[in-house]
C-alpha cells in the first residue's frame, strides 16, 4: 500500500491568509494569483553587464541538498553567479538564503542543472562569456570545477545555450553547447557566429571526447534535445538569432549514436525559418503524442505543431505555426501603454492553475535601449483553455512588472502544489512571484529516478490520465533561455482525486499504468511503484 | 596595376620605403598602418551603414533608401565643399537650402571633414539601432579618429574640420526632419488601417504576423522627394482591370505567375534568391545597388569625387523611386499574386519567395532597379561588365552582368520567379524607375 501524502489546500489557505477575492473566474477560467515576494524572499541577484550580457541571464531550479525543495542558481553576467538555498517550509512563504557554493564565477550567462557523472548529485553547467565550466555537485549545495577531471574543454566563446541527452549505450551524457557572436568582433558582430559544439562521452567511459563543431552555427540562443518524432532518439533543435547570422535559419540536427551529427534537410521536410530565436519551450497538447514548440523571438513568436502525415519512416519535421489560431500571442505588451513590439526570452509551459492544461509563461524585456521595441514589456502568462486556446492573464494574475526580464524558472518552490515564478532581470534584481491562488485544481508531482547513469531519466516520458484527457511530458534538459529546471515534474489534474500515470523510460520500456492519489509528490524509481514523498 | 591611395601624392612611397627599412632594422613585428584616405572613410561608413540597414528593425526597404539618400548627399556635400570641381546640390534637391560655407583662408583636413560628417549623419540616421549597432558605430568612429590623430595633423585643423563636418551633418539632418519619413513607428506598420473593399484590393498575406495585418508605410508616397518634384511625378497607368475570367489579361498574368512557379529552373531560383533583398535579411534593394556601386568603386579605383557623385545620385534616385513607387502602390492598392491565385486558381499555392506586406502594383524592386540602372549607366556607361558579390555571405553565388541594364532587368524579373509580382507590375515598375532616375541624372554636380 502506498504511503500517501495528501496535501490539503484548505489548510494552506488558512495558514497563508489569502482571500479568495483575488481569484477571478472568467468564463470558467480559473485565474491564478501571484504575489511579488522578492523583498522578503532573500533573493538578490542582478544580471549585470553591457553588450556581452544583452542576452543570457538564465535561472536554474534544482535540488542541491537533497531536501527536495528546489534551490536556485542564477547567472550574474558581469557580476558573479549566485546560489540560493531554499529554506521555505512546505506551504509557507518562499524563503531563500544565499550560499557560497563554488559557482561564484563572473561572466556567467546561463546555468543548467544535470547529473553528469551519475553520482546522484546534481552538477551544473555554467555558460559564460569565455570558458564554459562544468561544476561537479558535491552535495550540500557545494560545487567544484570539473573541466579537467571530465576532460572537458570549455573553450573561449560567448556561450549562450545548452542541452543534453544520453545517447543509447552511453553512461555519460552528450552535451550540446551553443555559442553566440564572436566576442572579439565588437566592431562588426554580424556574421561572426562561432561554432556550436557537441561533446560526446569519451570511449574510455570517463568524461568527454574532443568536441565536434556543429557547422554551420548561427548564434544559438536556445537548444533542446527532443524526441520530436517519438523515434526513441532525440534530435537537437536549435533556435538562432537572425540578428547576427548570415545565410542562417532555425535548425534541427540528427544526433544518432555512433554517427556524425547532420542537419535535417529540405528533402526531409525541414522548412526554412528565420526568427530572432531566443528560447524554446516544449509541450504536448492533451491527448497528443508529439511535442509542440513555442519559439520566442522579437515581435511575433511561434507555436509549432507537427503537421506531417505519418509514413513508414515516421513523421517528417514539418510544423505549422498555430500561435495566432490558439491565441498564444505575445507580440506586443498587453498592458502598460507601450504598443511597440515585444522582445521575448525564456518560455516555459507549466500548469499554474492545476486545471489539467499546460499554461505558457513568457519572460520579456527590451534587449537594451532599442527604441523600436517596447521598453515597458511585461512578461506574459497565458492560460490554456480546454479548447486549446490561450488567454493572457498576466495582469489579473498579478505578475505585471516592467523590468527587462530574461531568464525564468517556474517551479513549486514551497511544495504547496502550485507553480511559482522566478524571473531574472537585466540590471535589476530578480523577481520572485509566489503562487498564492486559494482555489485551483489538484496536482501530482513526480520525480523520476533510475540507477546508474542518467539518474534523472532524461529522455523519459510521463503520461498522466486525469480521467478527462491524457497529458504527456518529455523529460528534457535544455531549451528555455539560458536556464532550466530539474526535479519535480508537475501536472495539474483538475478535479481528479486520483489519476493514472505511467512512465516510458529513456530506453523505451513502458511501465504499467498505476493509479495514484492527487495532491501528492511521488518519487518514482524505475522498477518500483510510485512512492509518495512528504517532508516530514 | 596597383593604385596608391594617398593624400600626399608620391611621398607615400618614400614613407613606405622608410617604414619597411625601419621595421627590418628594428625587428619590429608591426607594419605601419597606411594613412587614412577619404576613400577609406567612405568605404568604411558605407560598409557599416549597409550592415546597420540589415540589422535595424525599422529599416524596411523604403526607410533604407531614404537613409542612403541622406548619406549620399552628406558624403557629396562634405567633399564638394572643398572641391573646385563639384558644386553643391543645394537648390537642386527639394527644399535643400545652401549649406554652411567654409571659413575663408582656413586649412581643412578633408578626411576629417568627411569622416565627421558621415559619422554624425550615421549616428543620426541609425539612432534607433540596437546595442550592437550602437557599439559598431562607436568603434568605427573611435578607430577612424585614432587613425586621423596618428596622421599628425595639428589639433587646430582637426577641430576646425570636425566642426565643419558636424555643421554639414547638422544642416542635412535638419533638412531630413521635414520630409515625412523621419519618424517610423511600429516598424512602419500603422496602428490602425482600414482595408479597401473590393476583390482587386490588397489583403494581408502573412496571417502569422500581427503587425502585417496592415500594409507597410501607406503614407510613404507622400514624403518629400529629393530630385523629382513629387511622388506623383512619374505616375503609372492603372493595372490591368481586375477579373477572374480566364480570358482576361489579369487572369492570364496571374496564371503566368502560377505556371512559372511550378517549373522554376535552378537558375531562376538562384536569380530570385540573389535579388531577394528582404528587410532584415539583406541591405534591401537600395542597399544592394549601393553595394554594387561600392564594389565598382573599389575594383575600378574611382576617384573620390566620382564616388561621392555616384553615391549621391544613386541614393537620391532610389529614395525617389520608393516614394514614387509607394505613391502608385497605394493609389491602386492591387492584390498580390498569392491572394489572387489562392482565391481563383490554386488554393494551396505557395510562391518561392515570401510576399512582402504591401500592395503589388508596381514592383518596388523593379522601380528601384530601373532608377538605379538609369543613374549608373549615365555615369559609367552601359555595357559596363561587373560582378556582384553582395549576397555571397548569405550563400548566394556572385553573379556577373554585362552592365547595369542587364542587372536591373534580372532584378526585376526575379519578382516573377519569386511569385510575388505580376508581369505588368514588373515592367511598368521598371519604366517608372527609369523616369524617376532621370531626375537624378539631371542634377548638376560637376562645375
Amino acid at each position: 500500500m502506498l504511503t500517501r501524502y495528501l496535501f490539503t489546500l484548505s489548510l494552506l489557505i488558512a495558514s497563508y491568509g489569502v482571500s479568495t477575492e483575488h481569484v477571478r473566474a472568467n468564463d470558467g477560467l480559473v485565474v491564478p494569483r501571484f504575489e511579488d515576494v522578492t523583498a522578503q524572499s532573500g533573493i538578490t541577484s542582478f544580471y549585470k553587464g553591457d553588450w556581452q550580457y544583452m542576452v543570457g541571464g538564465g535561472a536554474a531550479a534544482f535540488d542541491c541538498n537533497g531536501d527536495q525543495f528546489p534551490d536556485l542558481a542564477l547567472a550574474g553576467g558581469e557580476g558573479t553567479a549566485s546560489l540560493f538555498v531554499n529554506k521555505s517550509k512546505q506551504g509557507g512563504a518562499l524563503q531563500f538564503e544565499r550560499a557560497t557554493s563554488g559557482i561564484e564565477l563572473n561572466g556567467v550567462t546561463g546555468i543548467y542543472p544535470i547529473d553528469i557523472d551519475g553520482d546522484g548529485l546534481i552538477d551544473l553547467v555554467l555558460l559564460r562569456v569565455g570558458e564554459a565550466v562544468l561544476m561537479r555537485g558535491l552535495g550540500e549545495c557545494r560545487f567544484e570545477r570539473a573541466n579537467e577531471a571530465w576532460h572537458f574543454d570549455g573553450g573561449n566563446a560567448w556561450w549562450t545555450s545548452f542541452s543534453a541527452t544520453w545517447e543509447k549505450g552511453s553512461k555519460w551524457p552528450t552535451l550540446a553547447f551553443g555559442s553566440y557572436i564572436n566576442p572579439r568582433s565588437e566592431d562588426n558582430p554580424w556574421g561572426s557566429c562561432t561554432d556550436n559544439q557537441l561533446f560526446r562521452p569519451h570511449d574510455d567511459g570517463n568524461g568527454f571526447a574532443k568536441p565536434v563543431a556543429l557547422k554551420p552555427s548561427y548564434c544559438a540562443l536556445s537548444m533542446l534535445f527532443t524526441d520530436w518524432n517519438r523515434s526513441g532518439t532525440p534530435s537537437l533543435r536549435v533556435s538562432n538569432d537572425r540578428e547576427y547570422y548570415e545565410g542562417g535559419q532555425e535548425q534541427l540536427w540528427h544526433v544518432e549514436p555512433g554517427k556524425e551529427p547532420r542537419l535535417y534537410t529540405d528533402a526531409e521536410g525541414w522548412k526554412f525559418l528565420k526568427i530572432w530565436g531566443m528560447g524554446i519551450a516544449s509541450t504536448v497538447f492533451p491527448n497528443e503524442n508529439y511535442p509542440s514548440y513555442f519559439l520566442t523571438s522579437m515581435s511575433d513568436n511561434k507555436l509549432q505543431v507537427l503537421n506531417s502525415a505519418k509514413s513508414d519512416t515516421g513523421p517528417m519535421p514539418i510544423y505549422k505555426d498555430i500561435a495566432y489560431d490558439r491565441g498564444a500571442i505575445a507580440y506586443r505588451p498587453y498592458t502598460g501603454g507601450d504598443l511597440k513590439p515585444s522582445t521575448a526570452w525564456h518560455a516555459q509551459f507549466e500548469d499554474v492553475n492545476n486545471d489539467g492544461y499546460f499554461d505558457l509563461f513568457v519572460a520579456k524585456g527590451n534587449v537594451d535601449r532599442m527604441p523600436d521595441f517596447a521598453a515597458k514589456d511585461p512578461s506574459n502568462l497565458m492560460m490554456q483553455r480546454p479548447d486549446g486556446r490561450f488567454e493572457e492573464v498576466g495582469d489579473a494574475a498579478g505578475i505585471v512588472r516592467f523590468a527587462s526580464a530574461r531568464g525564468a524558472a517556474l517551479a513549486d518552490f514551497n511544495l504547496d502544489g502550485k507553480m511559482d515564478i522566478l524571473v531574472t532581470n537585466r540590471r535589476e534584481n530578480a523577481t520572485l512571484w509566489q503562487n498564492v491562488s486559494p482555489s485551483i485544481g489538484n496536482f501530482i508531482a513526480i520525480h523520476l529516478h533510475q540507477e546508474g547513469s542518467n539518474a534523472d531519466a532524461i529522455g523519459a516520458w510521463i503520461e498522466v490520465d486525469n480521467g478527462n484527457h491524457i497529458n504527456r511530458r518529455e523529460i528534457t534538459i535544455g531549451g528555455g533561455h539560458a536556464g532550466g529546471h530539474l526535479g519535480w515534474i508537475h501536472f495539474g489534474v483538475g478535479d481528479a482525486k486520483e489519476v493514472k500515470m505511467r512512465t516510458i523510460w529513456p530506453d523505451g520500456q513502458a511501465d504499467e499504468w498505476a493509479t495514484i492519489a492527487s495532491n501528492a509528490y511521488y518519487r518514482l524509481s524505475r522498477g518500483q511503484a510510485p512512492k509518495a514523498w512528504n517532508s516530514n | 596595376m596597383v593604385r596608391w591611395k594617398t593624400r600626399s601624392g608620391g611621398l607615400r612611397r618614400v614613407k613606405s620605403a622608410i617604414a619597411v627599412f625601419l621595421i627590418i632594422v628594428t625587428g619590429a613585428l608591426k607594419v605601419e598602418a597606411a594613412p587614412l584616405t577619404s576613400e577609406d572613410v567612405v568605404h568604411k561608413w558605407y560598409t557599416l551603414s549597409l550592415a546597420l540597414i540589415r540589422h535595424t528593425p525599422t529599416y524596411s526597404p523604403p526607410v533604407a533608401s531614404r537613409a542612403l539618400a541622406y548619406l549620399g548627399v552628406t558624403a557629396y556635400e562634405a567633399v564638394a565643399s572643398g572641391s573646385p570641381r563639384l558644386q553643391s546640390l543645394a537648390g537642386q534637391l527639394q527644399d535643400l537650402k545652401p549649406l554652411p560655407p567654409r571659413e575663408a583662408g582656413r586649412r581643412y583636413d578633408e578626411v576629417v571633414v568627411l569622416d565627421t560628417a558621415l559619422a554624425t549623419m550615421t549616428r543620426d540616421l541609425f539612432a534607433n539601432t540596437g546595442p550592437s549597432g550602437q557599439q559598431a558605430i562607436q568603434r568605427l568612429e573611435a578607430d577612424l579618429h585614432s587613425a586621423i590623430l596618428s596622421a599628425g595633423t595639428d589639433a587646430e585643423t582637426i577641430m576646425l574640420s570636425e566642426n565643419y563636418g558636424k555643421a554639414i551633418a547638422a544642416h542635412l539632418a535638419a533638412w531630413s526632419q521635414e520630409d515625412g519619413g523621419a519618424v517610423v513607428e511600429n516598424m512602419g506598420f500603422p496602428w490602425t488601417y482600414e482595408l479597401k473593399k473590393g476583390p482587386e484590393h490588397w489583403v494581408p498575406t502573412n496571417p502569422l504576423s500581427r503587425q502585417q495585418q496592415a500594409p507597410l508605410l501607406p503614407e510613404w508616397g507622400r514624403n518629400r522627394s529629393f530630385a523629382m518634384p513629387a511622388g506623383a511625378s512619374c505616375e503609372l497607368p492603372p493595372p490591368h482591370p481586375y477579373s477572374e475570367d480566364p480570358s482576361s489579361t489579369f487572369y492570364k498574368e496571374a496564371l503566368e505567375v502560377y505556371q512559372v512557379s511550378k517549373s522554376l529552373t535552378p537558375e531562376q531560383k538562384a536569380i530570385a534568391f540573389f535579388w531577394i533583398d528582404d528587410a532584415m535579411a539583406s541591405p534591401t534593394p537600395a542597399g544592394h545597388w549601393v553595394s554594387i556601386l561600392i564594389q565598382i568603386a573599389e575594383h575600378d579605383h574611382l576617384t573620390l569625387e566620382k564616388q561621392v557623385d555616384a553615391l549621391a545620385r544613386l541614393g537620391v534616385a532610389m529614395a525617389d523611386a520608393f516614394i514614387g513607387c509607394w505613391h502608385e502602390k497605394f493609389r491602386y492598392d492591387l492584390i498580390r499574386p498569392i491572394s489572387y491565385i489562392r482565391r481563383v486558381i490554386a488554393p494551396d499555392w505557395t510562391p518561392f519567395l515570401l510576399t512582402p506586406p504591401f500592395p503589388e502594383y508596381p514592383s518596388g524592386h523593379s522601380t528601384q532597379s530601373g532608377a538605379a540602372a538609369t543613374v549608373l549607366a549615365s555615369i559609367f556607361g552601359d555595357p559596363y561588365p561587373f560582378t556582384d558579390n553582395t549576397r555571397e555571405r548569405d550563400g548566394a553565388v556572385p553573379r556577373s552582368f554585362n552592365g547595369f541594364i542587364d542587372a536591373s532587368k534580372e532584378a526585376s524579373i526575379s519578382r516573377l520567379y519569386g511569385g510575388i509580382h505580376f508581369r505588368a507590375g514588373i515592367e511598368r515598375g521598371f519604366e517608372q524607375g527609369k523616369c524617376i532616375g532621370a531626375y537624378s541624372v539631371a542634377l548638376k554636380t560637376w562645375r
